[in-house]
C-alpha cells in the first residue's frame, strides 16, 4: 500500500502542468474559473490545441495514433487540466465514439474517421435517448432500413447535447424487431449534412440552449457507415460503459469548484472564523461535508486506479463512481447559489457573457452565473444512465 | 499509487480472520460479554498471534510492523466484533516506545508485546467531552516520582488492565504518564458499555506515576489518532459483515410471495448501503496512510476519516436493522450487535459532529487526498 505516485509519474504531472500552462488560452481558463458561457470556438479551439499536441484522444492507444498512456497518467492529464482551468473535452467525439470505431470499425472506418476526431476538426453528437426511451434505452424505435447499399432512416433522437455544433451523429437504431429488443439494434455513423436531417433546439430552465431534438426523415446513410455487424450495436454501445472510465466521477473538476466554493463563500461572509456568526457557522460546515466527500470521491477514484495498475482487485463500481460524482456536482453548484444568498435570485443572462460591464445588483456580477448553473445540474443525476438505474446495477452486484 | 497488500500482510489477515472465525464464534462472544466484556484468555490468544506486539520495535519483543498490518488486523476483528482492546496495544506500544525512557521500554514492551500486560490509554475525563487540551487530572514532583490524582473514565478493560497511560497537568501543560493498576491510590471501577465490552472509571489519587512524556499534548494526539485510524478500519470489517448478514437475510427472507431482495424500494437501499461502505473503506485505507504524515495533515486527516466513517456507520447500522425487520432488534439475532458495536465505534475518539467541526475548522483554499 502506498499513497503517493512515483517520481515518473510526478514528473509526468509536472510536464503535463507546464504544458497547460504554455498552451491553455487565458480567456478561455477565465471562463471557466468563472463559470461564463464557452462559445463554439472555445470548445473547438482548445479542442484543436490538444488535437496538434496528439492529446485530444487522450485516452486512445498508440497503435491509433494515441498517447498510450497508463490508467494513472490519465488521471494525472485530467486532473491538471482541470485544475487550470480547461474545459472538459466534448466527449462524444474522442471519448465516446471514436473507443467503439477502433474497437469494432473497419480499417477503412478507422482511416476516414478517426484523423477527424484525433484533430478537433470533425464535432460529433450522440444519438442514444429518445422521446420514449430514457432509461429504457433498449427500446428505442429509430428504424433504419436496410435497402441495397444503404439505410433509410427514420425516427427521433432527443437530448443530443451540443447538436447544434454537431456535424456527425452517432446512433443507435433500430434495424430488427425480432428477439429481445437489445438485440436488433445497430451502430449507425450519420453524417448530419444529410438531406432530412433536422435539429431543433430544446430550451433548458436555465435559458441556455445545450441540448436539441434531432429528426430523421427518411435520411439516405451509405450501409458503409455501419460499425461491425448489424443488430449487434446494443453490444458495442456497452462496450463504452465498460471501460475503465474513472473520468466519470469527475473528481478532479470537483476539486476546482470547491476552490471556488470556498472563495465565494469568503467573499460573501459565509465562511465563520471562530466566534463567527452561527448562519456562517453552519454554512462553512456545509462546505466541510462537500470536501469531505470530494476526498472520498478521490480515493474511491485511486482506488480504481491502482486496481486498473495493477490487475488486481479488480472494482466494479463505476455505478458508485457515476452517482457520488454527480450528487458532489449538484452540491458545489447548491451550495455556491446559496453563499449568494439573496443576490442568487437576479437572472441576467448577459451578465454569464464574458466581458459584460453592466451592473449587476449587489456590484458583483460573479454572481450572475450561480442560480443557472444550479439549474443546470439538475441534469447530472438523469443523464449517462440515471442515478437510479445506477442503484439498479449497483444493487445487481451486491445482492445477485 | 498502490492498494494492494503485500503477501505478508495477506498472511496476517488470513490468521486473523481465520482466528476469528474458528476461535471467537457468536457463543463464546455472547459467553465473554455476559461474563463481563472481557476475556484474559482471548486476550492472550491475540497475543499468541503476536498482534500485542505489532507496533512494537523487534528488539522490543514486538513485530515492528505499521499501520497497514494494524488496519488489516482491525478489520479482522471488526468482522468479529472482537471485544477485546487491541488497538489499546498499538496506542501504548507505539507511546512507549516513542517517549518513555529505556527503563520502562524495558520492562514494559516486551510484555505489552507478549500480552503478560494489558496497558489501555485512561484520558477521558467528564468535563472533556471530545477536547483532548481538557485535563483536570494533575500531577506532582515527589523526590524522583511522581505522584497523580484524577478520574478518568471509559477506559477500556480499566477494571482488567495492568498499567495506564494517563494525561495529566504538569506545571501547567499536560504530560503523559504511566500507571500501574497495583499501585496504591489506583481504584477501577468497571462497568459493560453499549457494544457489549468492559471499561471502568480509574481515580487515581496521590498515585505513584512514571513521567513517560512531558509537554505531551501532541503525542496525546498521536496516540488518538492511532485509536481514530483503528476504530476507521475496525468500523469497515463490522460494516462489511452487516452488509454481507443483510444482503444474506434478504435473500432467505420471503414477503409477498418473493425474498423482499427483489424488491427495489430495498434494493436501493442495499446499493446506498454498498455506496457508504466503500466510502468509509476508502477513508480508512486513507486515515491508515497519513498516520505517519507531520502532525497538522494527520489530524486533519483522521478528522477527514472519522466523519466519514461516522456517516457511514451510522446509515449502514440503521438501515441494516431497518431491512431485518422485527428480527433486527433482537438480542438473539447477530445482526443487532453488529449495529451497537457500530454505535459504540461512532461516539469512541471522537463522534461525527465533533470531527465535522474539526475538518472544517481545518479546511484550507484547496482539498483533496494529496492536500
Amino acid at each position: 500500500m502506498d499513497l503517493s505516485f512515483t517520481p515518473e509519474e510526478q514528473k509526468f504531472r509536472e510536464e503535463i502542468r507546464a504544458w497547460v500552462k504554455d498552451n491553455l488560452p487565458q480567456d478561455i481558463s477565465h471562463k471557466v474559473h468563472n463559470a461564463l458561457e464557452l462559445t463554439r470556438d472555445d470548445m473547438q479551439r482548445w479542442a484543436k490545441i490538444l488535437g496538434k499536441k496528439g492529446w485530444l484522444g487522450y485516452g486512445w492507444p498508440v497503435e491509433f495514433g494515441g498517447p498510450g498512456w497508463t490508467a494513472v497518467q490519465k488521471h494525472l492529464f485530467e486532473e491538471e487540466t482541470a485544475l487550470a482551468g480547461a474545459p472538459r473535452i466534448v466527449p462524444f467525439g474522442p471519448v465516446m465514439v471514436a473507443p467503439v470505431i477502433q474497437a469494432f470499425g473497419n480499417a477503412e472506418q478507422h482511416k476516414r474517421f478517426l484523423p477527424g476526431i484525433a484533430s478537433g476538426e470533425v464535432w460529433w453528437s450522440q444519438g442514444y435517448s429518445e422521446p420514449g426511451s430514457g432509461s429504457d434505452l433498449a427500446s428505442l424505435k429509430t428504424r433504419a432500413e436496410r435497402q441495397g447499399d444503404k439505410y433509410i432512416v427514420n425516427g427521433q433522437k432527443t437530448w443530443t447535447t451540443l447538436g447544434q455544433y454537431g456535424e456527425w451523429i452517432f446512433c443507435l437504431v433500430r434495424t430488427s424487431s425480432e428477439g429481445k429488443p437489445q438485440t436488433g439494434i445497430s451502430f449507425l455513423l450519420i453524417d448530419m449534412k444529410s438531406p432530412g436531417v433536422s435539429v431543433r433546439p430544446i430550451k433548458l430552465m436555465d435559458g441556455s440552449h445545450e441540448v436539441n431534438e434531432v429528426f430523421f426523415d427518411n435520411v439516405e446513410v451509405p450501409a458503409e457507415n455501419l460499425i461491425g455487424e448489424e443488430n449487434k450495436g446494443w453490444t458495442y454501445a456497452k462496450h463504452l460503459l465498460s471501460h475503465e472510465r474513472t473520468n466519470i466521477a469527475d473528481v478532479n473538476r470537483a476539486k476546482r469548484e470547491l476552490e471556488r466554493l470556498k472563495r465565494i463563500a469568503k467573499r460573501e461572509g459565509v465562511w465563520a472564523s471562530a466566534g463567527g456568526d452561527s448562519y456562517a457557522s453552519r454554512f462553512r460546515d456545509e462546505i466541510a461535508k462537500l470536501e469531505v466527500d470530494v476526498v472520498a470521491l478521490e480515493m474511491l477514484v485511486l482506488r480504481v486506479l491502482s486496481a486498473a495498475t495493477s490487475g488486481k482487485n479488480s472494482l466494479d463500481i463505476a455505478g458508485l463512481l457515476k452517482i457520488k460524482g454527480s450528487e458532489i456536482q449538484q452540491r458545489y453548484s447548491e451550495l455556491m447559489m446559496l453563499a449568494a444568498g439573496p443576490f442568487a435570485l437576479p437572472l441576467i443572462r448577459e451578465a454569464m457573457a464574458a466581458g459584460w460591464q453592466g451592473d449587476f445588483p449587489g456590484g458583483h456580477p460573479e454572481l450572475a452565473p450561480l442560480s443557472t448553473t444550479y439549474f443546470n445540474m439538475r441534469k447530472t443525476t438523469i443523464y449517462g444512465g440515471s442515478n437510479e438505474v445506477q442503484r439498479n446495477i449497483v444493487a445487481q452486484t451486491v445482492l445477485g | 499509487m498502490d492498494f494492494n497488500f503485500s503477501d505478508d500482510q495477506q498472511q496476517l489477515r488470513d490468521a486473523v480472520a481465520k482466528w476469528v472465525e474458528k476461535g471467537y464464534g457468536f457463543e463464546r462472544r455472547r459467553g465473554i460479554e455476559a461474563a463481563g466484556g472481557f476475556s484474559r484468555e482471548a486476550w492472550d490468544e491475540l497475543a499468541e498471534l503476536g498482534l500485542g506486539g505489532l507496533y512494537i520495535p523487534e528488539d522490543e519483543g514486538g513485530l515492528g510492523m505499521g499501520p497497514v498490518e494494524g488496519m488489516v488486523v482491525m478489520e479482522e476483528l471488526g468482522r468479529g466484533i472482537v471485544l477485546e482492546p487491541l488497538a489499546q496495544s498499538f496506542i501504548a506500544g507505539a507511546v512507549l516506545a516513542g517517549h518513555a525512557d529505556e527503563d520502562t521500554r524495558d520492562s514494559w514492551l516486551p510484555r505489552i508485546a507478549g500480552g503478560q500486560a494489558l496497558v489501555v490509554l485512561a484520558y477521558q475525563e467528564r468535563k472533556a467531552r471530545y477536547r483532548l487540551d481538557v485535563c483536570e487530572a494533575k500531577a506532582t514532583k515527589d523526590g524522583d516520582s511522581y505522584r497523580l490524582s484524577g478520574t478518568k473514565s471509559l477506559v477500556p478493560a480499566g477494571d482488567e488492565a495492568d498499567a495506564f497511560i494517563v494525561p495529566a497537568q504538569l506545571d501547567g501543560r499536560i504530560a503523559l504518564f504511566l500507571v500501574p493498576r497495583s499501585e496504591d491510590g489506583v481504584a477501577a471501577r468497571g462497568y459493560g458499555t453499549q457494544d457489549g465490552s468492559r471499561a471502568a472509571d480509574v481515580v487515581f489519587d496521590k498515585a505513584a506515576a512514571t513521567l513517560v512524556a512531558q509537554d505531551a499534548l501532541p503525542a496525546l494526539e498521536h496516540a488518538v489518532d492511532i485509536g481514530i485510524a483503528a476504530a476507521c478500519a475496525e468500523g469497515v470489517g463490522v460494516m462489511d459483515k452487516t452488509l454481507a448478514l443483510t444482503v444474506e437475510y434478504m435473500n432467505t427472507r420471503k414477503q409477498f410471495g418473493t425474498a423482499i431482495a427483489n424488491f427495489q424500494a430495498l434494493r436501493h437501499r442495499v446499493a446506498d448501503m454498498k455506496m457508504q461502505l466503500e466510502l468509509a473503506r476508502s477513508m480508512s485505507y486513507y486515515a491508515t496512510l497519513k498516520l505517519n504524515a507531520p502532525a497538522a495533515e494527520r489530524r486533519q486527516a483522521m478528522a477527514r476519516a472519522k466523519y466519514q466513517l461516522g456517516v457511514s456507520m451510522r446509515f449502514i447500522g440503521q438501515q441494516s436493522v431497518q431491512l431485518h425487520g422485527g428480527i433486527g432488534v433482537t438480542d438473539e439475532y447477530i445482526g443487532s450487535h453488529y449495529f451497537r458495536k457500530l454505535t459504540q465505534l461512532e461516539i469512541v475518539f471522537g463522534d461525527t459532529l465533533h470531527h465535522l467541526g474539526e475538518v472544517s475548522s481545518r479546511m484550507q483554499d484547496s482539498a483533496g487526498v494529496f492536500a
